[in-house]
């Protein structure tokens, strides 16, 4: 899975010092929070999409909500999430109209 | 530097913002979530910048130069009309029906949270000038003066009405989480903290109407003035809206003066600094709220969340 690698997958933070392996993949985060929110995002694109594995998140907006576009192979899926203090999903919108 | 530094994130006392910098670099290291975001929404992502942490926060709470009432006034604006303003206050501009229906029924449970609030400063200070001020804003936001002067509260289910919805759909549909939690922050506030820093937490909040950020350094202010002037919006909304336009200079600006003088007086600046950037932190969240509700309506604002109009 295709990942931001100079900070936070998440919030793009060099703080911290917290790895977590989602997908099988050991990745960087700032603190619990974010690697809950990544985790959570990526178990819900596959949720709703059916898909076996996601290759990437494309990510816009910060901690109050982000417009996202996740990719598989070929497939994309646009959504908004937003989430609360522990990194549980607050909300989640599909594919809006833009 | 003064003589203590206040902890934002756990509330511990530092005896400089050196010794601050210390605690929030040792808690980084930690990956501590509370002083990480912390950081990240009010100081720098960067973790090269670790080493010069200490004068960042000291810049960052210094009240020196302004004093305390303009540097909430600089932090508020900073936040929700500086270089990337808040995404509510991008829509707001030239509101969609959709974003004012999220406005009324999230802002009926804000309201009733206020006069809670306000009755905590009530309940707890001894100064007359406080107790005037306090009652006078209570009347104006939720009870009003006769039929002339409709509170704000009533302005905000009549433009629910004139949105299509019922009085009953106003006032009988539950918050929304991140609304819940917002007030959940602002009741502890008034509980647990002096009525000082509640007074803050609260009219400090009223920056956000305030007409005038503009002269301060806000890139934009609440709403665009034309929607009042067009046929843009209902008359209701304009009606709504002219109220917080015009109550809310006089509501900011002189309980914040009241504020400084008080905290001065009481030695209680660094805990108003402290309890106005909790309530600062619940009211950006529950400004996403009403963005929230409003996507339950119309999708297409999902987009005010990427930082861009939808």
């Amino acid at each position: 899975m295709k990942v931001r690698r100079d900070g936070c997958v998440i919030c793009g933070a060099t703080w911290g010092d917290y790895w977590s392996e989602i997908e099988g993949q050991r990745m960087f985060f700032c603190c619990d929070v974010c690697a809950n929110e990544f985790s959570n995002m990526v178990t819900e694109v596959k949720k709703k999409t059916g898909w076996e594995s996601v290759d990437e998140i494309r990510m816009e907006g910060n901690y109050r909500g982000r417009v996202c576009e996740a990719l598989s192979g070929s497939q994309s899926y646009t959504f908004f999430i937003s989430f609360g203090d522990d990194g549980s999903i607050r909300n989640f919108v599909e594919r809006p109209e833009t | 530097m003064t003589e203590m530094a206040r902890c934002p994130a756990c509330e511990r006392a530092y005896g400089s913002y050196e010794g601050l910098s210390t605690h929030f670099s040792e808690e980084a290291a930690r990956s501590d979530a509370s002083h990480i975001m912390w950081l990240n929404r009010n100081i720098t992502k960067d973790k090269g910048r670790g080493k010069e942490l200490g004068s960042l926060l000291f810049e960052f709470f210094d009240t020196g130069k302004t004093g305390l009432r303009v540097w909430v006034k600089q932090r508020f604006i900073e936040r929700f009309f500086g270089l990337k303003p808040h995404p509510f206050v991008l829509a707001l501009q030239h509101p969609a029906k959709a974003v004012l229906i999220g406005y009324v029924l999230e802002h009926q449970h804000f309201l009733r949270q206020w006069v809670r609030s306000l009755s905590w400063v009530l309940a707890k200070t001894d100064r007359a000038d406080v107790v005037k001020e306090e009652l006078d804003n209570i009347v104006t936001e939720f009870y009003g003066y006769g039929d002339d002067r409709p509170s704000h509260y009533e302005l905000l289910i009549r433009m629910g009405q004139s949105l299509g919805l019922s009085r009953e759909t106003v006032l009988g549909t539950p918050p929304l989480p991140a609304t819940v939690s917002a007030i959940q922050t602002w009741q502890a506030i008034g509980r647990d903290k002096h009525w000082l820093e509640t007074m803050a937490a609260m009219h400090s909040l009223e920056l956000i109407a305030n007409r005038d950020v503009k002269q301060d350094g806000a890139k934009i202010t609440y709403f665009d003035p034309q929607i009042l002037q067009n046929d843009e919006i209902t008359p209701e909304t304009k009606a709504f809206l002219h109220e917080g336009y015009e109550a809310d200079v006089e509501h900011s600006e002189v309980p914040l003066e009241m504020v400084e003088r008080y905290a001065k007086e009481f030695g209680l600046v660094e805990d108003v600094q402290i309890t106005f950037l909790k309530s600062v932190e619940a009211f950006d969240s529950y400004l996403m709220a009403r963005l929230e509700r409003g996507m339950q309506f119309d999708g297409r604002l999902v987009a005010y969340a990427g930082g861009r109009a939808a």
